[in-house]
């Protein structure tokens, strides 16, 4: 017999919103505070995996339609393109740059090409935090 | 459609105590980050993401203000013609709408449209009685009209 989770369901659907908004402040944290991609990374995978207790594998994987083998490969992509990129600039690989810019909400802003490989290791870290699990989650 | 609105500004409160700043960029960046993953959790409401309601609202109005404008042109060309040849009519019009403001939006959006007129609606709330200027040609256009109408209407409660 299944029991009712509403209360768990409900909870979730709420909590995991505000796992989701703190992994993006973790994440824009990284360069001055502690944070980055791989916490960020793993925070979200930790709302998606709270959503996965509190739902059967299934509908939520009908809710997230996410491949996520592809979305490591994207966050390769990603790392990858930015080392690439310093080519363009006849520079050494992985060389990055950055610069002041007056943005229109963020006011002074400081932008590091460093961001860019960090979405890559975000990407990275969700999708094979959530191919192992849900690899695992699946097997009889 | 208004829970997802009041999460969003939740959410938009919870990043500026994140960032432990109460400035109104931060509140905006906050609301845009928001609304990003309630788009990315989109399909564990029971209803549509509410941008897109946004959206259809926004249209709506875009409809209503250029109906407006044909209208009063229309009715510009009848009064300065020298005969006047028009043959006024009154026609039913079943809708398929069925909350009253629903219904009163269609109604007031169909006044406004170039020679109609709402003159009364049956106690069942299913059908409208309109009044059209012109008879002859109406029908078909305003068939059309009013499907348009139904449409936005439509799309915004749905």
């Amino acid at each position: 017999m299944r029991t009712n989770d509403i209360i768990l369901q409900t909870v979730t659907k709420i909590v995991s919103f505000i796992i989701l908004m703190f992994a993006l402040h973790i994440f824009f944290a990284g360069h001055n505070n502690p944070g980055g991609g791989f916490v960020g990374g793993l925070l979200t995978s930790g709302a998606i995996v709270l959503l996965l207790l509190a739902y059967d594998i299934k509908s939520v994987a009908n809710s997230l339609p996410i491949d996520f083998k592809i979305m490591v490969a994207v966050g390769l992509l990603f790392a990858v393109g930015t080392g690439v990129g310093s080519f363009l600039f006849d520079v050494p690989f992985l060389t990055h740059a950055f610069g002041e810019f007056t943005l229109p909400l963020l006011g002074k802003t400081h932008l590091h090409t460093a961001v860019l490989f960090d979405i890559g290791v975000y990407l990275v870290v969700v999708g094979s935090t959530l191919t192992i699990i849900q690899t695992i989650g699946e097997g009889e | 459609m208004a829970f997802q609105i009041l999460l969003n500004f939740l959410l938009a409160f919870t990043w500026m105590f994140f960032e432990s700043s109460m400035e109104t960029s931060t509140f905006i960046i906050g609301y845009l980050l928001g609304m990003l993953v309630i788009f990315f959790m989109r399909r564990f409401f029971s209803s549509r993401f509410y941008v897109y309601r946004i959206y259809s609202i926004i249209k709506l109005i875009l409809i209503f203000l250029r109906e407006l404008l044909l209208s009063n042109l229309a009715v510009l060309k009848v009064v300065l013609q020298p005969k006047l040849n028009i043959r006024p009519g009154i026609f039913a019009m079943e809708t398929k709408l069925t909350s009253d403001w629903e219904i009163t939006l269609l109604a007031n959006l169909i006044t406004l449209t170039p020679g109609t007129l709402v003159v009364d609606i049956s106690p069942d709330n299913k059908i409208l009685y309109v009044h059209a200027v012109d008879i002859e040609d109406a029908e078909e256009a305003i068939e059309d009209i009013r499907g348009s109408f139904e449409k936005a209407i439509m799309e915004v409660s749905r």
